[in-house]
């Protein structure tokens, strides 16, 4: 059934073809009659032939045991409706063929458990692995590996005590049922569904062959009682780990996504801020390169008219060096800033990141004619953080402020920019003389898709906000109407 | 010697610019700031004037305005790292003899200058 659910429906046919010399291969050598042989081949494909093709009309595609919808119907269709259809026809070609013991319903109920057991445990064992995928198990870290290996021994020594050794005491029976849970659990909320399934495994492995060999909890009884009650066991556990399993994997995969995602918004946005600043930008590479190419058409004409010495034409080349380097400062803060990519957390200092922001909006600020003045605190301990999504605070700050003070007249237009520590925290503020809010505005700022900008997409402000909650800091504004407006930035420091 | 006054706030352009200007034979000065250029050019007058637009506390238009208003109205060559056609319009129309964008060419930056400074050395142009 777990190869049927993995390839498409037109292939279904060679797997069950491929099935036949296989099964003939193992069920001959154990003195079955060929008749019955070909009987159970038959009901074995009815079997994963229906548990597949319900299941493929539920859920399209190969299965991959990734949502509690999926994990819902391949517990109805592959796990319950196939094995109870398909015990009906085994029962009834075993009766028929004349080669089992008891009436008609008992086979019908032994096929059953016996059947749904195997569902269970080998279809999402298979299904998993091969969605977890080779390359995805091999990236893994170590120390996951290491814990992995850690809970499948605690599975297998748990289960070994549990079912594999002489029962003395019948009494001790149901604690010892629990015995394997810890470790099940802890399988199901670290390692995944391909880990659940794995310990799964090992347990009903443990436990059948504890019961075959009269060992453990289940001995005791007859064969038949035995075997029921150590399928009804082994499908009464496994069931409700395989859903936790397949639950908390969904979760961790939709808030996976959801942090790719508010990455990938961040990062829209800081490239959408950056287009914004393209003007300014232009300004601060044209600013240099005016410098390296009037240095070098002067030293041209020096030399060609012979007017120049050595140590004229060495401080030329020193200042065309100097601006060179200039420029590539800004390509390569730049190229930081355009990249995407994981958040980096690293020991940062604020008043650094500062200077290297102003660096960038120099050229914006100057082409608004606004002057900016830095009070930076001389000492102010590190901050933890992401350099290049701080760096997009301050610059969506410094952006919104300076298109704030279009209206004052030019020789009011001054943008301040403070640091100070206090208590353990780094304390940031952005203050403009524009305009500023009324009171009541002082979150809606932060509230996405909200703006006053004719071009802007109102989310810098909301983006902002969350970068700084997400390094644990704060981030408000503060505004009197005319007299500017202040936004703050509290950073924890270590 | 024709002398030109460089008003620019980075040091570096200041300092390129004034070199450039020395190696095609024209005397030239560097001001850091309006302010700096009209406490300047009140002791020496210039023949021409290269003006950087932005500026801090005096932007570049602020100052061609006060330039255009001084006595002999030195004709004035506006030099810009960030280009608007905005800017451009209203430079012109304040006046300004040309409107260059950085990085300048040599050569052309030195023939709006001798440009100017002919337009400028025409009897009732002033």
């Amino acid at each position: 059934m777990a190869a049927l659910l993995l390839m498409p429906a037109r292939t279904w046919w060679v797997l069950l073809a491929a099935a036949l010399p296989a099964h003939l291969l193992a069920e001959l050598q154990s003195g079955v009659p060929l008749a019955m042989v070909l009987g159970w081949y038959v009901s074995n494909c009815s079997e994963a032939l229906i548990g597949a093709a319900l299941m493929r009309a539920f859920v399209p595609g190969p299965l991959r045991l990734d949502s509690f919808h999926s994990a819902g119907v391949f517990l109805l269709c592959g796990a319950l409706a196939a094995p109870l259809a398909s015990s009906f026809l085994d029962a009834a070609l075993v009766k028929l063929i004349g080669w089992g013991q008891g009436d008609y319903l008992e086979l019908v109920r032994m096929r059953f458990f016996a059947n749904v057991l195997a569902e269970l445990t080998i279809v999402p064992l298979i299904v998993s692995w091969v969605a977890l995928g080779w390359r995805a198990w091999r990236s893994q870290p170590l120390v996951r590996h290491a814990e992995a290996v850690v809970v499948l021994l605690g599975v297998l020594g748990a289960s070994l005590v549990a079912f594999d050794v002489p029962l003395f005491d019948a009494n001790m029976a149901p604690a010892l049922f629990y015995a394997p849970l810890p470790f099940l659990l802890w399988a199901a909320v670290r390692l995944g569904t391909a880990g659940t399934t794995t310990a799964l495994a090992i347990m009903v492995v443990v436990t059948i062959w504890g019961a075959v060999h009269g060992l453990g909890p289940f001995s005791g009884g007859t064969p038949q009682d035995t075997a029921r009650e150590m399928q009804l066991f082994l499908i009464v556990v496994s069931i409700p780990l395989l859903l936790l399993a397949v639950v908390l994997d969904e979760r961790a995969r939709t808030e996976r996504e959801a942090h790719d995602q508010r990455l990938q918004l961040t990062h829209l946005s800081r490239v959408a801020m950056l287009g914004e600043m393209s003007g300014g930008l232009a300004h601060e590479l044209n600013q240099p390169l005016t410098a390296i190419l009037s240095n070098a058409q002067a030293a041209q004409t020096f030399i060609a008219n012979k007017a120049i010495d050595d140590a004229e034409l060495l401080e030329i080349l020193r200042d065309i060096v100097g601006a060179e380097q200039r420029a590539a400062e800004v390509i390569s803060r730049l190229r930081a800033l355009f990249k995407s990519g994981e958040t980096h957390m690293q020991r940062l200092d604020a008043n650094e990141l500062i200077r290297e922001v102003m660096t960038l909006a120099h050229g914006d600020l100057v082409t608004r004619g606004i002057q900016a003045e830095l009070r930076l605190a001389p000492i102010l301990p590190p901050v933890k953080g992401d350099r290049i999504q701080l760096e997009q605070v301050m610059l969506n700050l410094i952006m919104n402020a300076a298109e704030a003070m279009t209206g004052p007249a030019s020789s009011e237009r001054m943008l301040t920019v403070s640091s100070i520590a206090v208590d353990g925290r780094a304390y940031l503020s952005f203050a403009d003389r524009g305009p500023g809010f009324l009171p009541e505005m002082h979150e809606k700022l932060f509230e996405p898709y909200y703006t006053t900008k004719a071009q802007g997409l109102g989310l810098g402000l909301s983006i902002s906000r969350s970068i700084i909650l997400a390094h644990g800091g704060r981030m408000w504004g503060v505004s009197s109407p005319g007299r500017g407006a202040t936004f703050h930035i509290a950073l924890p420091t270590i | 010697m024709p002398f030109i006054a460089v008003v620019d706030d980075e040091e570096p352009i200041r300092k390129a610019l004034k070199r450039l200007l020395r190696a095609a034979g024209l005397d030239a000065e560097g001001y850091a700031s309006g302010q700096a250029f009209l406490e300047g050019a009140a002791m020496r007058r210039p023949d021409c004037v290269l003006l950087d637009l932005h500026m801090p506390s005096m932007s570049g238009q602020q100052l061609l305005a006060q330039i255009r208003k001084m006595a002999g109205r030195p004709p004035v060559v506006v030099i810009t790292a960030h280009d608007t056609p905005e800017t451009r319009e209203q430079c012109l129309a304040a006046g300004a003899a040309a409107y260059l964008r950085k990085p300048l060419d040599d050569r052309m930056l030195l023939n709006a200058i001798s440009a100017a400074l002919s337009k400028s050395a025409v009897p009732g142009r002033r």
